[in-house]
């Protein structure tokens, strides 16, 4: 049984048909990376598959199960976790606050419980706090020490790309969509969210799904390459077959006049 | 952590200790009811501020939740004699005759309770602030899926709907219809249940913000999107907010009914969200502590600013704008002449400054002229101090005082976390700068990378 599993699926803004048929499997423990120019429909598909949107037609199944209908936080609690192509970090709670706030839709307790610090609660608490310490210690120390307790808008960019990331995984999520990982940063920290990504699957055991645009970054940790073009599904297959289809230079660079 | 807590033990105990004084105390009953005041104030301002301030929704519909709060209260509250003058009509006498903590009490075999005014006020406030979250759950589920301003208006609106209900006759049973409801026992209004629960507020409050709970909320109020997508569920949140915050605004309404020992429509207008939404927005949005100083603050302005409004001669006034005038200038001056950019004082500053030394020259030099020793008097100067205060902190510090900070031991007695050590801050600068860190990264730079 395929991890997410898409059938058909179709969306249209009016009258723009932003996906049309598309289907596409991820096994689990893959990195699938989806490709395409501008306005490819790329980023409406994380949509769809986070719930953002819903399908006009067609149908999502994850681990299973229908999941086409839900609402972004409940998909977010059956495991899929995004992160955003423009950065949507809570900006003014710190690096801390930002990797315990996905955990908190898997908090027993109530809020009464939570206001009276019953043990059962400060348990809990204890146990988000070690999960956000480790999901941030998968960048090194640089999130660690006295950065936990800074505000977020103090940061780099590129830390802030990598608490966004660390966020996603505290969710408790199986499948990651990464929308633009390496976007603003400078060759070597591609280098380095490259090898970090493959550590995700590698170490953490997380399926991973990103849309980018950095073509090197695609060719050195895809295991399958999806190319969309004007809503459909163009190619599909291992990166050198795909660069190398006259379908997908087409629509890159467009047909030689005859 | 223990000496905070000792600390903060030890700072309730002595405010409890001068509070006590103050009330044995003669001639400070003013005090102690402007204290009274900032309680109550702060106890409604602290509940609006989790919606306004840390939800970051804005809500305009308080002072409805406050009536309820205020009628409920009073009517469970009343005795028996000042209930007879009543109108009833379309509900029958026995809503005005049996909605009565004191018969349920009694009906239950409860008299020791219901002979204690104390403790029957506390459940009367417990049963007010229950029905105001009623009402905030009915009022925050259908409408807190707008956004903005939208939802702004909807809720000002619904404010207004609860506000006038009790002028209808159909509810005139238990409201007494614009006449309000008259002689609601005062001697349960002490200040002690006043201070007792704003102690219950601050604590309860203080414990919901640093909970995972409080984490939500803020998190929504940072990025709705996003917290979406990291799984927190939006409507439960909000209304769970919504609900809280009304069951508060409910409790501080009938606190301040029983201080003023009447209540009707006008009792709770509109004003009294705008007065909250100002203490709030000058103490900082999302700052409990800055609500309580914001509340503070305006209490005080509105209790002890009576001397601006006071007759005096005009001198006074040319007097006292002379020297306000000189005094910004000094105080302009200094800063700019410590601050380390480009410490100079310019050209209009010292317009400024010479405009004030003309004005306290005027003064001295006519101050036997008819026009310089005839009386003036100002009214509303209190309301332009406020005014003014708020205009400068929206100019100076947006934010407000306390911005979304809290006040803890920790702010002043560290250790702060946030501040790197020499140690930590030499480490942080090893691993992000290249040179000084090589082999950081195992891959050479490579500048097709991008490509």
């Amino acid at each position: 049984m395929p991890l997410l599993e898409l059938r058909n699926l179709y969306k249209s803004f009016g009258g723009l048909q932003a996906i049309s048929n598309v289907s596409l499997t991820v096994e689990e423990g893959e990195i699938v990376s989806i490709i395409g120019p501008n306005g490819a429909g790329k980023s409406t598909l994380f949509n769809l598959i986070t719930g953002v949107y819903k399908p006009d037609r067609g149908d999502i199944f994850f681990e299973g199960q229908r999941i086409n209908g839900l609402s972004p936080d409940q998909v977010t609690k059956r495991g899929i976790a995004r992160t955003f192509q423009n950065l949507r970090l809570f900006t003014h709670l710190t690096v801390l606050e930002n990797v315990l706030i996905p955990q908190h839709h898997r908090l027993k307790s109530g809020w009464l419980g939570a206001v009276l610090r019953t043990p059962a609660y400060l348990r809990e608490e204890e146990k988000m706090r070690e999960v956000a310490l480790e999901k941030l210690s998968f960048f090194g120390p640089r999130l660690m020490s006295f950065r936990l307790h800074q505000p977020v808008y103090v940061l780099s960019y590129a830390n802030r790309r990598r608490t966004e990331m660390a966020r996603a995984m505290a969710t408790g999520a199986k499948l990651l969509l990464l929308d633009e990982p390496s976007a603003g940063m400078n060759p070597k920290e591609t280098k380095e969210i490259t090898q970090i990504i493959r550590r995700f699957r590698d170490e953490g055991g997380y399926t991973i799904v990103l849309v980018e645009h950095k073509m090197n970054l695609v060719g050195e940790i895809s295991d399958r390459v999806v190319v969309l073009d004007y809503g459909e599904k163009i190619a599909e297959g291992n990166y050198h077959d795909v660069v190398n289809d006259p379908k997908v230079i087409e629509a890159y660079l467009g047909r030689r006049e005859e | 952590m223990m000496r905070n807590h000792l600390l903060t033990l030890a700072t309730v105990g002595l405010v409890t200790l001068g509070l006590y004084l103050l009330t044995q105390m003669d001639g400070t009953s003013g005090l102690l009811s402007a204290l009274r005041l900032i309680f109550i104030w702060g106890i409604a301002a602290i509940s609006l501020n989790l919606i306004n301030g840390q939800l970051g929704i804005l809500s305009l519909g308080h002072h409805g939740f406050m009536l309820v709060g205020g009628y409920v209260t009073a009517l469970l509250m009343l005795p028996e004699k000042e209930r007879r003058p009543f109108r009833t009509r379309l509900l029958s006498d026995w809503a005005r005759d049996n909605l009565d903590l004191d018969k349920w009490l009694r009906g239950l075999g409860l008299d020791f309770i219901a002979n204690s005014i104390d403790l029957k006020f506390i459940i009367a406030l417990f049963i007010a602030g229950l029905a105001a979250a009623l009402l905030g759950v009915l009022v925050g589920a259908p409408s807190l899926r707008l956004k903005g301003d939208y939802l702004a208006i909807v809720t000002f609106g619904f404010g207004e709907i609860i506000r006038l209900l009790p002028n209808a006759p159909e509810v005139a049973a238990f409201t007494n219809g614009p006449l309000g409801i008259k002689g609601i026992p005062g001697d349960a209004g002490t200040i002690w249940w006043t201070f007792f629960a704003f102690l219950f507020v601050l604590w309860f409050f203080t414990r919901l913000k640093f909970s995972s709970y409080g984490r939500a909320f803020e998190g929504i109020r940072e990025d709705e999107i996003a917290a979406e997508a990291m799984g927190v569920n939006l409507a439960y949140h909000k209304v769970l907010a919504f609900t809280i915050s009304a069951f508060f605004a409910g409790v501080a309404g009938g606190l301040y009914a029983s201080y003023l020992q009447s209540v009707d429509t006008q009792t709770f207008n509109f004003f009294v969200t705008f007065f909250l939404l100002v203490a709030i927005s000058l103490g900082g949005l999302g700052s409990i502590t800055g609500a309580v100083i914001g509340t503070a603050v305006v209490v005080l302005v509105r209790n002890y600013g009576g001397f601006l409004e006071q007759p005096y001669p005009a001198w006074v006034g040319y007097l006292s704008g002379a020297l306000l005038m000189l005094g910004a200038f000094a105080f302009s001056a200094y800063i700019r002449k410590t601050r380390r950019l480009r410490p100079v004082i310019e050209t209009k500053h010292y317009i400024f400054g010479a405009i004030g030394l003309a004005l306290l020259l005027v003064t001295v030099f006519f101050r036997n002229e008819p026009w310089m020793t005839q009386t003036v008097q100002f009214f509303g100067m209190r309301k332009i101090l406020l005014a003014v205060i708020l205009i400068l902190i929206m100019i100076y510090r947006r934010e407000g005082v306390m911005g979304r900070a809290e006040f803890s031991w920790k702010l002043i007695f560290g250790p702060r976390e946030d501040i790197p050590s020499e140690e930590q801050r030499k480490q942080d600068a090893w691993l992000s700068n290249p040179e000084l860190n090589p082999g950081a990264s195992e891959t050479k730079e490579d500048d097709d990378a991008s490509a």
